[in-house]
C-alpha cells in the first residue's frame, strides 16, 4: 500500500497546481485588474468555473501522480512540435516583402523630351504588381524607358501602392549603353516627409539626379532580395503571434473563454460516455448517434412546450434526451450480448441511422417553411439552459456536468454494477466464471454510456445552439475517445482532459482568426498534437503491461526466497 | 571433447530481466542430458539460444570445440541441432510425409516428388524405430504420433543433437514409454539428446546426466546414477521438499454431488461428454484421470454452469444445479478452481482485493444498500493475503503482477474461503512451482479431511494418484472406469483405461446402485 505521507505530498502539489491554474486563468482574463473583473457581469460565476478548472487539475494530478507529469510533458512536447509545424508553414512570411502592388513615379521640372520606345515620361506614374500569387508567370522585375536631355534633374520614386502592400523595393538607373548610373534601395525619413507617396523606408527614392547626356535611360525596379536573417526573424515573429493566439487566445475576453468552457462541458460529457463503455471493454462509438437522438428528443420537447415553465420543460427535455440515449445505447448492447455482434460496427451503423433520422425530422417536420437554412425555430427562453454568465453559453450545464462526473465515478468505483463493469472489462471470461451476468453488464454499460451521450445532445440543443441545426456534432464521439483515453478512462481525470482538449480546440480557432493561419494548417497542428497525446496514452498502456510482467518476475524471486525461509520454520 | 558446450552464457532481456546468469554446461556425444528446473528457472531461454531463437547477451557456444554463432533456427539446423517444441509446429491439413519434407521437398524438376517423400519418411521411421503413418493427415493422428513426426522432421533435416522441450507433458504413460524407447534407439544410433522437463521421475528413468537450474543460474550437473529424486528436488527448489502429502484415512460421508446421465455436445453437434454418471461424497477426493481432451474440461464446465448440458442432471445435496449459470452453482456452495487461470481464474488488471470477491461482491458485507463497502473489501484482501501466504505488496496490487504460484494462491484463497460443500479443482498445480504445489496439495487434502467433497482433474497422473481417494477415468467423453485408489492401482492399469483399451461395466463402476 502507498504510504499516506506520499499521498499527502501529492495532495499538496495538486492543491498548489489548482490554485496556480485558477489564478492564472482569472488573472489573464481580467488583465489582473479587480475593477475590470467586477465590471464583468456574473464575475462570481466566472471565478466559480475557473475554480472548477483548477479542481480538475488537482484531480488529474492526484489520480495519476507521476503519470500526470508524463501527460504534462507530452502536451508540452506536442506543443513544441506544433510550434515547429507552424513555423514551417510560416516560412514564407518574409515573402510578403517581395510581393505586392507598387508604383513608380518620374518627377522632373525640365521640359519633357519625346522619343520612340519610351514607357515613362516626366511627371508620369506607372503601376503594377510584383509576384502576384496564383499567377503562372508573376512579374519579378520591371524596366521603364524614358528620354532625357543632358542636365535634366530627375527624381525617381518606387513605392508600395497601398497600405496592404509590404513590398520592399530597389531601383537602378542605366543609360542607353547599359551602364548603371545610380541605384537606390531605401527612402530617408526626410524624403518620406517630402514626397507624399513614400510611406516607409522600404520604398526607394533617387532624388535630384542630373542626367549626364541626351538619350534614353532605363529605370529598373524590382523587390529587394530578402536576407536569411529577415526570413527567420519574420517566421519566428509570425509563429509567435500565432502561438500567442493559440495558447492565450481563449483567455482574452469572456466570450472567448466561454467558447472554451462550453466546448469543454460537451467533451467532458462525451468523454464520460465513452469511458463507461471502454471500462467494460466495449469499443463503442455509438455516442455520436445517441447524442443526435438526445438532441432531437430534447429539442422536440423544447419546441412543443416552449411556453411552459422552465421548471417543467427543461427537466422533461433532459429526461427525454437521456431516455433516447439509453434506448439507442441498449440496441448495440443487446446485439453484442446475445448475438456477439461487433459493437464497433453496429454502433457506427446505428450512428448513421440516427443522424439521417435526425436530418429527416429536422428537414421535413421541424424546419419552418420560410427558413432558408435547415434548422428549427429558436427555442423560447423558457426552454433553454439558463446562462450563469450573462451573454455566453456557459449555462447550468456546468452543474449537470459536475453531477455526471460524480455519478459516473460513484457508479464505477462504488457500486456492484461498477464492479461488474470493471471485471467484465478486465476479463470477461473471469467475470462469467465468477457468476457475473456478463450479458446484462455489457448491455447496461452501453446503455448507461448512451444516457450520458443523450445528455450531450440536450446540452448541445438547449445549452449551446438553442435550436436544432443540421450537423449539430461532427465527430464529437471521436473527440470523446481522445478525452477518455488520455484520462485512462478515469472519470475523475476526464474533466481535466476535457478542459485541456477543449482549450486546444478553442485555441486553434483563435489562431486561425487572429493570426491569419489558414484552417488547414490549424488542422495539421491539431492533428500533430492529438497524435502525440494519443501515442502517449498507448505508451502508458504498454508500459503498464511491461511493469506487470516485470513485477511477475521479481515477485517470483521473492516467493522463492520466502519459501526457503518458511521451510525451516 | 564435449560435442556441444555453452560457456558463461548470460541473457538479459531488453526489459532488464536476467533469464540466464553465467551458465556453462556441456553435452557429450551420445548422451541423454536432462535439464531440470522450475518454471522460470531459465531452461527454455537457454535452449532457445542453442536453437537460435534468442541470442546470448554474452558468452559463447562451441560445437566440437569450434565457436559457433547461432542467430537463427536455420543456422542451428545447418549445424545439426534440432528442436521439438512443446507446442507442435505442424501443418494440420498436411500429411505426415508432407510435414516431414516441408521446406526440403525432394523434387523431380519443379514438381514435388510425393512418392519419394513418403519413401523417405518410411525409411527414416524404420531406421529410428519411430512408427508413423506417412500418408495420414496430422489432424487425424494422436498426440504421440505427432510428436514422433516432429522428431522425424528434425532428423530429416540432419539433426545430430535433438532438443526436446517437455516432451512428456502431453503424453499418456504408454506413449511416454514408447517415446523413451525411441529416445534410447536414437542414442544407440549416435544421436545426442537434450531433454527439458520438470518431472524428476522421468529424469531418473531416461537420462545419463542432469543439469539443474534455479533462478537463472546453474545449480550443478550430476550423473543420474549418483543422484536421487529428493536430491534433485532439493537442488531445484533450494530447500528440502516433502514430496509426500500427509493424508490421514477418513470415512467418506454422504453424497454431495450426484451426476446422472449427463451429456454435452458443442455447437458443431459433436458429443464431448456422453452420459456421465457418478457421485462425489463428503470427505472424498474423486480424481478424474484421462488424456487431456477426452471431455474432462467440458464436464467441468457443464458442472460449474459455464456450459449447458444437452441432457442429464446433476444435483448438489439433492438440489438441481444445471442450466442456470455459474452464479446459481456458486450459490449452492460449489466452488471451482479453473483449468486455465489466466483466462478464467483472474482478471490480471484487477486488484487482488477485487479478484477475491468475484463470487460474493453483491452480498453482505461487501455490498450494503446498493453500494460497495470498500473498507470491507480491502480488509478481506489483507486477511486472505495473510491467511494464504500470498506474496504481494497489498490488496491493491494488480494480480497480473504476481508470480504464477501466488496467482494460484489468490484463486485458492477465494475458492476455499467461501465455505464450500463441493470443490471442483481443475489442474490446480499446472505451471506452479514445487513449493506452491506442496502448499496446494496439502490444502486440498486438509479440506477433504475436514469434510469437503472434491472433484479433482489433473493431467498429471501422479498428482491424481497421490491425492485421490477414488479415480474416475474418462475416454472419448465417456466414463470408462471408476476405481478405488490403493497400492494395487498402477499407472499401467490406469493407462489401459485412459487409452480406451479396457472399460468397466456400469455394475463394476457401481453407478447404478
Amino acid at each position: 500500500m502507498k504510504s499516506p505521507s506520499r499521498s499527502w505530498g501529492w495532495l499538496a502539489i495538486a492543491i498548489v497546481a489548482a490554485a496556480l491554474v485558477t489564478g492564472f486563468i482569472t488573472y489573464r482574463m481580467f488583465n489582473g485588474s479587480v475593477d475590470e473583473m467586477t465590471a464583468q457581469a456574473d464575475y462570481q460565476n466566472v471565478i466559480l468555473v475557473n475554480v472548477l478548472v483548477g479542481i480538475s487539475v488537482a484531480l488529474f494530478i492526484f489520480q495519476l501522480k507521476w503519470g500526470a507529469l508524463r501527460v504534462a510533458l507530452t502536451v508540452v512536447a506536442a506543443l513544441i512540435l506544433g510550434y515547429i509545424v507552424t513555423a514551417f508553414f510560416n516560412l514564407d512570411t518574409a515573402a510578403q516583402f517581395t510581393r505586392g502592388k507598387y508604383e513608380v513615379a518620374l518627377i522632373s521640372e525640365a521640359a519633357p523630351t519625346t522619343a520612340d520606345g519610351t514607357t515613362l515620361s516626366y511627371g508620369g506614374v506607372e503601376k503594377g504588381e510584383f509576384n502576384k500569387q496564383g499567377v503562372r508567370s508573376p512579374v519579378t522585375d520591371v524596366q521603364y524607358t524614358f528620354a532625357g536631355k543632358s542636365g535634366d534633374v530627375v527624381t525617381l520614386l518606387a513605392y508600395a501602392a497601398n497600405n496592404r502592400s509590404l513590398v520592399d523595393l530597389q531601383l537602378a538607373l542605366t543609360d542607353a549603353s547599359g551602364a548603371t548610373l545610380a541605384t537606390a534601395t531605401a527612402a530617408t525619413a526626410e524624403q518620406i516627409g517630402q514626397f507624399k507617396d513614400l510611406r516607409t523606408e522600404q520604398d526607394a527614392a533617387l532624388q535630384d539626379f542630373t542626367l549626364p547626356a541626351d538619350g534614353l535611360y532605363t529605370l529598373d525596379v524590382r523587390p529587394e532580395v530578402v536576407s536569411f536573417s529577415t526570413t527567420i526573424g519574420e517566421t519566428v515573429k509570425a509563429t509567435n503571434a500565432a502561438y500567442d493566439a493559440f495558447l492565450l487566445g481563449a483567455l482574452g475576453r469572456v466570450n472567448r473563454w466561454a467558447v472554451w468552457i462550453q466546448d469543454a462541458l460537451t467533451l467532458i460529457l462525451v468523454g464520460l460516455a465513452i469511458a463507461i463503455a471502454f471500462r467494460a471493454n466495449q469499443f463503442s462509438l455509438g455516442a455520436e448517434g445517441q447524442l443526435y437522438l438526445g438532441a432531437l428528443a430534447s429539442g422536440m420537447i423544447a419546441l412543443a412546450w416552449g411556453n411552459m415553465s422552465p421548471w417543467i420543460v427543461i427537466p422533461v427535455a433532459i429526461l427525454a434526451s437521456v431516455t433516447a440515449g439509453f434506448l439507442w445505447g441498449l440496441i448495440p448492447g443487446i446485439l453484442k450480448a446475445y448475438l456477439n455482434a461487433n459493437e464497433l460496427v453496429s454502433t457506427l451503423m446505428l450512428n448513421t441511422i440516427a443522424i439521417r433520422f435526425y436530418d429527416l425530422v429536422l428537414t421535413f417536420q421541424l424546419k419552418p417553411p420560410e427558413a432558408g437554412y435547415i434548422s428549427s425555430e429558436k427555442f423560447t427562453n423558457n426552454a433553454i439552459f439558463p446562462s450563469i454568465v450573462a451573454e455566453t453559453q456557459v449555462t447550468v450545464a456546468v452543474f449537470i456536468v459536475i453531477a455526471a462526473v460524480i455519478a459516473v465515478w460513484l457508479l464505477i468505483t462504488r457500486t456492484p454494477l461498477g464492479y461488474e463493469i470493471r471485471m467484465v472489462g478486465a476479463n470477461q471470461r473471469f467475470a462469467a466464471y465468477g457468476g457475473v451476468n456478463t450479458r446484462r453488464t455489457i448491455m447496461l454499460s452501453m446503455a448507461i454510456s448512451g444516457i450520458l451521450a443523450g445528455l450531450v445532445g440536450a446540452h448541445l440543443s438547449m445549452g449551446i445552439y438553442r435550436q436544432l441545426l443540421i450537423n449539430i456534432s461532427i465527430g464529437l464521439a471521436f473527440e470523446g475517445v481522445v478525452v477518455a483515453l488520455l484520462a485512462r478512462n478515469d472519470p475523475l481525470v476526464i474533466p481535466f482532459t476535457g478542459f485541456l482538449y477543449a482549450y486546444l480546440r478553442a485555441g486553434a480557432q483563435f489562431m486561425e482568426r487572429d493570426a491569419n493561419v489558414s484552417f488547414e494548417v490549424v488542422r495539421i497542428i491539431q492533428a500533430v498534437i492529438i497524435l502525440l497525446i494519443t501515442a502517449e496514452a498507448l505508451i502508458a498502456y504498454f508500459q503498464q503491461r511491461r511493469v506487470q510482467r516485470k513485477g511477475l518476475q521479481s515477485t517470483a524471486e521473492h516467493s522463492k526466497q520466502a519459501a526457503e525461509g518458511g521451510a525451516h520454520g | 571433447m564435449p560435442l556441444l558446450e555453452a560457456r558463461n552464457i548470460v541473457k538479459i532481456y531488453p526489459n532488464g530481466t536476467r533469464a540466464n546468469n553465467d551458465i556453462s554446461f556441456s553435452v557429450e556425444k551420445g548422451e541423454i542430458h536432462a535439464i531440470v528446473g522450475e518454471n522460470g528457472a531459465g531452461k527454455s531461454t537457454l535452449m532457445k539460444m542453442l536453437y537460435g531463437l534468442e541470442t546470448p547477451t554474452s558468452g559463447e557456444i562451441f560445437l566440437r570445440d569450434q565457436p559457433v554463432h547461432i542467430d537463427t533456427p536455420h543456422k542451428a539446423i545447418d549445424l545439426g541441432i534440432g528442436m521439438v517444441h512443446q507446442n507442435f509446429m505442424l501443418v494440420d491439413s498436411f500429411t505426415v510425409a508432407e510435414n516431414i519434407a516441408l521446406g526440403r521437398e525432394p523434387r523431380t524438376g519443379a514438381v514435388v516428388d510425393r512418392a519419394k517423400a513418403i519413401q523417405d519418411t518410411k525409411n527414416l521411421a524404420e531406421t529410428y524405430g519411430l512408427y508413423v503413418d506417412p500418408t495420414a493427415k496430422i489432424e487425424a493422428i494422436p498426440v504421440g504420433m505427432r510428436q514422433r513426426v516432429e522428431i522425424l522432421k528434425a532428423l530429416y533435416r540432419g539433426a545430430e543433437i535433438l532438443i526436446l522441450d517437455e516432451p512428456t507433458a502431453v503424453l499418456t504413460p504408454k506413449e511416454t514409454n514408447d517415446l523413451f524407447a525411441a529416445i534410447r534407439s536414437l542414442v544407440n544410433q549416435g544421436k545426442t539428446l537434450i531433454f527439458i522437463t520438470h518431472k524428476l521421475r522421468e529424469v531418473m528413468e531416461i537420462s545419463d546426466r542432469v543439469t539443474v537450474m534455479r533462478d537463472a543460474q546453474k545449480v550443478g550437473t550430476v550423473n543420474t546414477r549418483e543422484t536421487s529424486i529428493p536430491e534433485l528436488a532439493r537442488m531445484m527448489v533450494g530447500r528440502e521438499v516433502f514430496m509426500v502429502v500427509d493424508k490421514p484415512p477418513v470415512q467418506r460421508g454422504k453424497s454431495v454431488l450426484k451426476v446422472s446421465n449427463l451429456s454435452y455436445a458443442n455447437e458443431a453437434g459433436r458429443t464431448l461428454v456422453h452420459r456421465a454418471s457418478f457421485s462425489v461424497y463428503e470427505s472424498e477426493i474423486l480424481g478424474i484421470a484421462g488424456v487431456e481432451g477426452n471431455g474432462q474440461t467440458e464436464l467441468i464446465e457443464v458442472l460449474t454452469g459455464l456450459r449447458n448440458p444437452t441432457e442429464g442432471e446433476a444435483y448438489v445435496d439433492g438440489q438441481s444445479m444445471l442450466g442456470q449459470g455459474p452464479r446459481k452453482v456458486r450459490e449452492q456452495r460449489v466452488t471451482h478452481i479453473p483449468e486455465d487461470r489466466l483466462t478464467n481464474g483472474v482478471a490480471r488488471d484487477g486488484s487482488i482485493a477485487d479478484n477475491l470477491i468475484i463470487d460474493r461482491y453483491y452480498r453482505e458485507p461487501f455490498a450494503k444498500s446498493g453500494l460497495l463497502n470498500l473498507s470491507e473489501i480491502e480488509q478481506n484482501g489483507h486477511d486472505m493475503i495473510k491467511q494464504f501466504g500470498i506474496l504481494a505488496t497489498g490488496p491493491a496490487q494488480p494480480v497480473g503482477g504476481l508470480s504464477g504460484g501466488n496467482m494460484q494462491k489468490v484463486i485458492v484463497a477465494r475458492e476455499f474461503s467461501s465455505s464450500p460443500r463441493l470443490l471442483i479443482a481443475a489442474q490446480p498445480t499446472r505451471g506452479v512451482d514445487i513449493g506452491a504445489i506442496e502448499f496446494i496439495h496439502q490444502q486440498l487434502v486438509n479440506k477433504r479431511t475436514e469434510g469437503l467433497a472434491i472433484l479433482l482433474v489433473s493431467a498429471d497422473l501422479q498428482e491424481v494418484m497421490k491425492l485421490a481417494d477414488r479415480l474416475m477415468v474418462m475416454y472419448n467423453g465417456e466414463i470408462v472406469a471408476i476405481l478405488n485408489n490403493g497400492p494395487d492401482l498402477t499407472e499401467e492399469k490406469l493407462g489401459l483405461y485412459m487409452l480406451g483399451a479396457a472399460r468397466q461395466t456400469p455394475e463394476e463402476m457401481g453407478v447404478l446402485a
